[in-house]
Formats: structure tokens, sequence, C-alpha cells
């Protein structure tokens, strides 16, 4: 591990005046320290966040507002999280284990970087995304954990979040400091696609901060779950995962969400599956209609093709949960 | 014999408060960690440490260059100590990616691990093969191979290829395993310090003997200048049974800077430089006879090896012993590919073994239309197929009918995908046996009885988590009349009685009777009241010594004892042959959509001789049931054959069950002594417990879905 300067920000305008090009914040540092440690991430100096008063949740009319110092575990058991969007509430519960909840903020959980086991475990394994340049060993390599959506061939590393997902799904926005000022970005543009440029994960700059998630609550986040299938009950990462929700009148669909985890490089919002649904009545055939339509775009390498049909399925199963909620 | 008490571990309190020390908690001024190669075969071309050596606080940074000086400590399976005959940084030779090219030691963990991460190498790079089925993978037949056949040859019984051409039934099917990495939850860690010419090594360890004569061969001294001390074991599992990599190179670090020095081996490190459970295949041919009698099995293993070391395979052995099939024809290849030596995984072996023939005899009984348990029990013999010589116990039938009854195995529907759960999700019931060994070892003991009562015994075993405390204080102290918690041990320590690897399952039934026998001596000097005679002789302390060997073991191989070497005897005894057995009942949930597992019941009814230590033995049946779980739905190490050695080289990304994962584990012993196998009745537990579970997995998974799954792990995408 290489030496770097450590920085504890007692105010958003201290860390800011801290950040630069080589810097990372620091903020339950589950998944930074871990990088550091890989030897993956090297930063020159590391800005402590976790002081900072950015542990609120509140309603403000109808938007559940998360501030970004909330710890994952705070966020899970809320109960205003829970009643509105129980989407949120269980991508959380879903995600890694309790003593991971209770370290990690959810600024830093929407950040997390991917688990690419080739971007993981530096050197000899090519990777773009560490290493720009080197290429992409998981084109070619043991694909079964990386994303059908969103892929290019510079890279196709899996965004391995749960709540980022759920957030895609019901139209959230996160909350941007920098030195200008503060501005308000759709959580679907955060997440960048690789294209050639997979060494940016995000469109975040360096000099910012993520300081509040905004939750519109709609009727269908109301009506909402977050269903995840993966390798073992708990502590893993999605194999796929899909957030949905639906609000339903009469048997008519009017409003529909449904996005993907573990498939794609960015949390995945998918227009089509939710297009097979607005507007009809709904029923399980419809489900899995839309469930084939969520990944009609996916291009399988190697190892994953079987998602299509997990995933599919799964888009289906969720979508069955939810109408039971609406 | 009378049923042992059910007490609690000796050692519960110290363990749940933290108390015992294991090696990495020794602190020391030293911290020593290792470069690794990236390259998995070839040699190094040339190797760069200056920027390594400028890190602070950098202390010594060593390559192959310094380390010359070194011998090798053989392969455990071939007359040396190594868990490999390969040792790293004695040459520039590069036989597997991981392998440790630079000694790095600091002043702090985090000096040691910057300087490690700059040390550059260029290497000169050759073609490598690191899949049983990669081009230039070699391989060899075990009975053309120079392992000795007498030991290894291939196991037959009869005429199997002409009993299966006569068959009026026939099942051909072949099953596949990755590899596996044991992955114990305390790493493979050294702290090594001298005191002048004698060294002292603290490492969690099965066999601090093979470290101590391994270490003195290395470093050409001698071994009574080697004190190896290992009381605790956080997790063994075959992992460290043997001498590994770093042992040395931390003395050699710790002699040359005069001070004691560290090492904890990373865990990713560790997937490339310590044993595992090869990747294998098997195929397994069944024949029965017109009224479905098992005439004949031919069992073909492949598995692998590394290119230095043959890991000499014992599959077609306890598959032979499951059930009475009278012509057997076992044929075993070493594939040789450019790893580490593989070796004994839990149930190394068997676990593959008794997947693929019990999994082929669910098969048999499916196409004969009979009922799994009724036609398992058919199977039973008293006298082993492959010598004719009786079985020294054997309760599989009483195991199998006392687990249907546990079960509930008559509200089973035989049809396939004919049972639903409420919610939907497809309910399957399946039947695995398995075996293992009953083989023991010879031991010393030493037993101290204090004139105050206690009791104090010392003897050749090694604490792994097993609970083998408990036991011994439970067997001595019936023996001697004193409370449990009057008897401590001192294993896994050389300065004692001399210490044999704990391993294969002996351990219970090897230092058990041991220290039995020690009792009993003490007994018979003193007298049926000990402390009274004791008294009379106005003694302080008396103590008797023992040296046993194993029922029927000649001297000669038992001598190896003394000298760190491995000395088990059995199965097969002379007058009769040994095995432990399971029979397992597992429950499974497959969801009809996404098609996922789960196992929420196994019950598990065990042939393990007598039980010494109801409460641990418990816990090692749950233990190994948790792991069949696993190996059956989890766990695989990923090869990228382009790039050989290990991709998933940590345990999120290397998936083992977690608490969810694991359902209801109901657990009963048949309980009954082998007399034959020792005085104390005691077979083996510690393996035979995750032998026959991913059978009951996999065969409840085709009651509930209707397909044979034959490649472990079985996962969702094998079943949408």
């Amino acid at each position: 591990m290489q030496p770097f300067s450590y920085m504890r920000a007692g105010t958003v305008d201290d860390a800011l005046a801290a950040l630069s090009q080589d810097a990372r914040i620091l903020a339950g540092g589950t998944t930074l320290y871990d990088l550091m440690k890989l030897g993956v991430e090297a930063p020159q100096r590391v800005v402590d966040i976790a002081r900072l008063p950015l542990r609120d949740i509140r309603l403000e009319d109808n938007v559940l507002v998360l501030g970004a110092g909330v710890r994952m575990s705070a966020a899970a058991e809320h109960p205003d999280v829970g009643s509105s969007a129980p989407a949120l509430s269980e991508a959380l519960w879903r995600a890694a284990s309790q003593q991971l909840r209770n370290m990690a903020a959810l600024g830093g959980n929407l950040l997390q970087r991917t688990r690419c086991s080739y971007f993981r475990h530096g050197a000899p394994y090519a990777c773009n995304k560490r290493e720009p340049g080197s290429g992409c060993a998981a084109q070619d390599g043991l694909s079964r954990h990386h994303a059908l959506l969103g892929g290019s061939e510079h890279c196709i590393a899996a965004y391995p979040g749960d709540f980022a997902v759920a957030l895609a799904a019901f139209d959230a926005e996160v909350e941007i400091t920098g030195p200008s000022g503060a501005r308000l970005m759709p959580l679907v543009d955060l997440h960048r696609e690789p294209g050639s440029e997979p060494q940016r994960d995000t469109n975040l700059r360096p000099t910012e901060l993520i300081t509040a998630i905004r939750v519109p609550l709609v009727r269908a986040a109301r009506a909402s779950t977050y269903h995840k299938i993966r390798d073992r009950e708990s502590y893993a990462f999605a194999l796929v995962s899909a957030a949905v929700g639906l609000e339903v009148e009469g048997s008519i669909v009017v409003d529909a969400r449904v996005a993907l985890g573990g498939v794609a490089t960015r949390p995945w919002r998918s227009r089509e599956a939710e297009q097979v649904l607005i507007g009809r009545s709904f029923s399980e055939g419809r489900a899995r209609e839309a469930g084939i339509a969520a990944f009609s775009s996916a291009r399988p390498t190697g190892h994953n093709a079987f998602k299509i049909e997990l995933g599919a399925r799964a888009v289906t199963d969720a979508l069955m949960i939810a109408s039971t909620r609406s | 014999m009378a049923n042992f008490p059910n007490i609690e571990r000796v050692d519960a309190r110290a363990k749940v408060t933290g108390a015992p020390i294991y090696g990495a908690d020794r602190t020391t001024p030293l911290h020593a960690l290792l470069a690794v190669s990236t390259v998995t075969k070839g040699r190094l071309a040339a190797i760069d440490t200056a920027r390594a050596r400028a890190v602070p606080g950098i202390r010594l940074v060593a390559t192959h260059e310094d380390l010359a000086d070194l011998t090798s400590p053989g392969f455990l399976l071939s007359g040396g100590y190594g868990f490999q005959s390969f040792a790293p940084m004695l040459s520039d030779a590069i036989v597997h990616r991981g392998q440790p090219i630079a000694l790095l030691v600091a002043d702090t963990l985090e000096a040691a691990a910057e300087a490690a991460s700059l040390v550059e190498a260029a290497y000169v790079e050759v073609p490598f093969s690191s899949k049983i089925n990669s081009t230039g993978a070699t391989i060899i037949p075990q009975a053309q191979s120079p392992l000795p056949q007498q030991i290894f040859r291939d196991t037959i019984a009869g005429d199997a290829a002409g009993a299966f051409g006569a068959a009026a039934t026939t099942v051909d099917v072949t099953f596949h395993n990755p590899p596996q990495h044991q992955n114990p939850i305390e790493l493979v860690a050294t702290v090594a310090e001298w005191d002048g010419d004698d060294l002292t090594i603290h490492e969690g360890t099965q066999n601090s003997g093979a470290l101590k004569f391994g270490i003195a061969r290395m470093f050409g001294i001698e071994p009574d200048r080697v004190t190896v001390i290992s009381p605790q074991v956080g997790g063994g599992f075959g992992q460290k049974n043997s001498l590994q990599m770093q042992t040395a190179l931390v003395a050699w670090a710790a002699r040359r800077l005069g001070a004691p020095v560290k090492m904890v081996v990373p865990r990713s490190q560790l997937f490339g430089n310590a044993s595992f459970r090869p990747e294998s295949r098997h195929r397994v041919r069944l024949g029965a006879d017109a009224e479905g009698r098992l005439t004949a099995a031919l069992y073909d293993v492949d598995a692998q090896s590394s290119r230095h070391d043959l890991f000499p395979l014992d599959y077609t052995n306890p598959a032979a012993r499951l059930y009475g099939i009278p012509n057997f024809q076992g044929f075993q290849r070493i594939v040789q590919t450019d790893v580490q030596t593989p070796g004994y995984m839990r149930a190394p072996f068997e676990h593959m073994a008794t997947f693929a023939l019990d999994t082929a005899v669910d098969e048999m009984a499916a196409a004969l239309g009979r009922d799994p348990v009724e036609y398992r029990m058919a199977l039973d013999t008293d006298r082993d197929p492959v010598t004719g010589l009786p079985f020294s116990s054997r309760f599989l039938n009483a195991c199998l009918s006392r687990g249907a009854e546990m079960f509930g195995w008559t509200g089973r529907n035989p049809e396939p995908r004919s049972m639903r759960a409420a919610d939907g999700q497809l309910v399957g019931m399946g039947v695995g046996c398995g075996c293992y060994k009953a083989a023991t070892a010879p031991a010393a003991a030493s037993l101290r009885l204090d004139a105050d009562g206690r009791v104090s015994v010392a003897v050749g075993v090694h604490e792994m988590g097993q609970g083998i405390r408990t036991a011994l204080a439970n067997a001595v102290a019936a023996r001697l009349g004193v409370h449990p918690s009057a008897v401590s041990a001192v294993i896994g320590d050389t300065r004692g009685v001399p210490q044999h690897t704990t391993a294969g399952s002996w351990g219970t039934a090897t230092a058990v009777p041991a220290v039995v026998e020690a009792a009993d001596k003490l007994l018979e000097e003193l007298g049926p009241d000990p402390l009274a005679a004791m008294a009379r002789r106005g003694l302080e302390s008396y103590e008797t010594r023992i040296e046993r060997r194993a029922p029927g073991q000649p001297e000669e191989p038992a001598r190896a004892l003394h000298v760190g070497r491995p000395a088990p005897w059995g199965p097969v005894y002379g007058e009769f042959v040994g095995f432990s057995y399971i029979a397992h009942f597992a429950e499974v949930l497959v969801e009809p959509s996404t098609c996922r597992i789960r196992v929420p019941r196994i019950v598990s009814v065990v042939d393990c001789g007598q039980v010494v230590s109801p409460r641990t033995a418990e816990s090692q049946v749950k233990g190994g049931v948790v792991w069949g779980i696993g190996a059956a739905l989890r766990e695989a190490t990923e090869v990228d054959e382009r790039y050989g050695g290990f991709l998933n080289t940590d345990i999120a990304e290397y998936v083992i069950p977690v608490n969810a994962d694991i359902g209801r584990n109901e657990v009963a012993f048949i309980n009954e002594p082998d007399p034959r196998i020792s005085a104390s009745g005691v077979k083996g537990l510690g393996e035979v417990v995750m032998t026959g579970v991913a059978a009951a997995i996999a065969n409840a998974t085709w009651h509930a879905t209707g397909r044979r799954l034959r490649d472990l792990p079985i996962r969702p995408e094998h079943l949408l």
C-alpha cells in the first residue's frame, strides 16, 4: 500500500477544498480500503467525510430525501423508506452483510466499483478500467458475472450495486456539490457506460461530492419490490436483479418501473419492459413478455447467456410480487 | 462400553472469549510478506528489487539468489515433508502462478506490503496447461506410474468388464468437479524465532512433526534444534497437513535478521500457494442382472496433479467399499498440469467418489423402478468385496433405516416432479450414502496425575476445531474416574511426545486409545485408587508413558512417527477392513421460475464406532454437512486457461455457504463400538460426515425436477 495523506473534513466546504484529481473520498470505507489493499486504488490523498452532517432521512412533500452519509442499515430500517418504497429497503437489505451495511454510506454505495475479477485482482489480467489501454480480459474470459447490457469492446464489467438499481427505477436524483455550487443529476445519468473510457465510472467530477439522494414517491414506488437472484441466500452480488414497481388502475397498468442489476454496466432502466406493460392489462403472461423485452438488446459473452432467460424470469417474478402490493 | 456423557467443549469458554493463542496472534518486531509470480511457467529473467529496498522501514529483501543454501523438504507423499516437492526461491524456475519470487521483511506490515508491490520481475514464459482437458496436460495411468503399486494400484474385484457386458440394465454416467480450496478462516502463518542455534516455530498446523523434521532438512540442521508449537489450528481441512512454502522463508529471515519474524500469508496468495482439491472427472458404469442385483461397477477417474509431483489418487478404494458390488474395476489417471501440487481437502477422494458412485446407484434404482433406500439396503455386505475380508463393523443399513424414519421417507412420492410446497416450490427428497476409511496411526502418549487430582496428557494429535481436547478429557476422565475438567492436554507441540499428522480422520481413533492405554497403565501400576496410592507413597505426581501402533501394524512403518513422516495404517488391517459409514437424507426446494435450490433439511445418521465426545461429534457432522452443501451447490475455484493459476482468489468470489443457506440438520449416531479397530471402539468421523451429502442433494434435485445434474457445483443455470 503506498503512503497517502489523510484529511478529515469537518464541513462540506472543507471536503470540497481538499478534493482533487488525486484524492478519493472516504465515507464508510467498505469499498475504498478494499481496493487500496488490492492495489487497484492508490490515492495520494484520502478525504474522510464520515463526520459531515449528511445523515438525515426526511420527507419533503412527496420526495424522500436521504443524506449521502446515511448508513445503508439505517436507511434499510427506516420506516418511511420501507413503507413508501419497499424496493429501496429491500435493495439495501439484500446488499452485502449486516456488518458492511452498518459501515457503508449511501453515497459511497452508489459509487461502489465493479466486482469484475480481472479488475480487482491486478496483474497479469488485462483491464481497461484499471489500466487504460491494457485490454479487457473479460470479453473472452470467465464472464459469468459480467454485463450483457451497456458494455463495449473495451469493458463489460457489471455495475455491482443494488440500491442504485432501485433508485434508477424511480427517477431518483442525486444532489451534488462542487466548487461552482450545487446541482441535481438524475441517478440514471450518474453512472457511465464504459464506451472507450472504462476508467471513468461516473459523470461526477473529481472535485464534486454527493450530498443527498432524492426519490419522488410515486404510487408505483409503494407497490414495488427488489428481487435479487444470487449464488447464495445472503452476502453475494446479484446474478441478476430486478427493481420493479407497478401502478394498476382496474386491471390496466398506468405506471410501470423496471430496472435491472447484475447484468449491465450501470444501473439499467428498462424502458422496453415498461412499454410492454403500460396501458395494458396486467397478467403473468404480460409480465413474462416484459421480462423478455428487458433483455431484448442483451449481448451475452461466453459464460453469461443463461442470464437472458434467468433475467426474464426474475423480472416476471418481481412483477408478480409487485402486483400483489398494488 | 458405556456411552460417554454429553459434556460441553472443554475449551468452549476460552474459544468464545478469545483466550486461545493461535500462531499469528504472537506479536513480533518484524513482518514478512511475499511477492509472487504473475506468470505460470518459465523462469525469472530478471528481478529488480531496488524500489522495494528503498521503502522506509524495509529490513530485508531476498530472492532466489540469496536462498540457494536451502534444500527442498521433499514431497510428503514421496519421502519428504512438504505439500509439494517444489520449494520456491531456490532457483529461477517458475512452475506455477503465484509462487513466491521475493521475500520482504519490514518493521511494519504496511511497509512489507508496499515493498512487495514494488518488486519488478521479468520472465521468460513457456506454454502451460491449467485444466485436465487443456492441451499439453500429461495423462499418466496410476498403475503405470512410478508410485508404489502395492499401495496405489487400481482397485479390482472379480471381472467387472465381463459382468457389465452381461448386465440386463446398465448406467453409464460422467461427473465433473472443479478445483476447490479449503479456505480455513485461520490463514497459513508462521512466527519464527531463533535462540542461538535453536529455532522455535509457532504455526497453526495439522503436522507439527513434519514442520520440525522438514525445516531441519531444509536448513541441514539437527531436528533436535527445531521446536514447533501449534496448540490450536483455526481450521486445517488438509491445507495445513504438511510443511508449507513460507515456513522456511520466515525462519531464514529470522536467522538473518536476528529477531523474530511473522508472516501471515494473504488468502489471495494461498489460492496459488497451498494445496487444494484438484479438478476431477469421474465415469461410472454400473450393471445389474435381471433381478436388479448390482453385479458390476467400472469407475474411471481423471484427477489433476502438478508437473513436479504425482499426487496419488485413492478414489476407487472407498467407492468399492460403499456397497457389496462383487465385480469392481477402478481405473485412475493422474493428469499433470502446471499448478502447485493439489492435496487433501476434507474427504479428498471420498467426497467425489461417493458423489459419483451413489448418484449412479440412484440412477440405477430409478431405472429399475426401485425405492432408493430399499435398493441401497439390498446392496449391503458384511465382507469387503475387494479383499474378501470381513468389515470390522458396518452399520450402513442401520443408518439408512434410522435416517429414513427420522426424515419421514415414507411420505415421499417416488415420481419425480410430483411434490410441491404450499408456495409452489418443487420439493425433492433424496438419499446419499458415504464412507471413509477407518485408518489409525501409531502414537506415543504420556499421562501425569498430580496429587491434587489434576491430570495432564500429552499425545500426538492437533486441535483444529474438531474438539479433540474434549474427546481426550472425556476418555481419560471416564477411565480414571475424575471430572473431565480436571484433564488438560498438551498437543500439537513437539516438546512433548512425537507429533504425527492429524488428518485422514485418524486423529481421535489414534489419540484416544493412546491416552486410555496410558491411563490403564497408571491404574495397573498404582491400583484402582491411584491418588490414595500416591498419598501412601508420598508422591506429588505420577507419570506413565506408552507407545502403541495401529492394529497389526509392523514396527518398521510405525517408526515414521519418530521422524515426522506419515505412518497411518488401514483400512485393510490384515484380518479385517475398517470403514466409517453415513447416510444423509436431503430435502430440497427448487423455485420453478429462477431455479434456485434451497436445502431446508438434512438428516444424517453416522456409523463412526464409539462416540467419545457427543457434543463435538455432532458439531463435526453439522460442519461436514454444511461443507457438503457448499461443495454440491456453491464452491468452485475458477481457472482462466489463458492466464493459468486461479481467478476468484478471495472468499467474496469463492462462494461458500452463509448461515441463510443452511436449514435444519438433524444428526444421529449408531454409536456401536468397533472393537476390532481398538479397545476404545472409535472409527473416524471428521471426513465421512461430508461424504454422500452431494449425492443426497443431487438425488433430491432430480426428484424435485426430473433432471440429473452430474457436474458440481449445481447452479440455477443448469436447471433453466
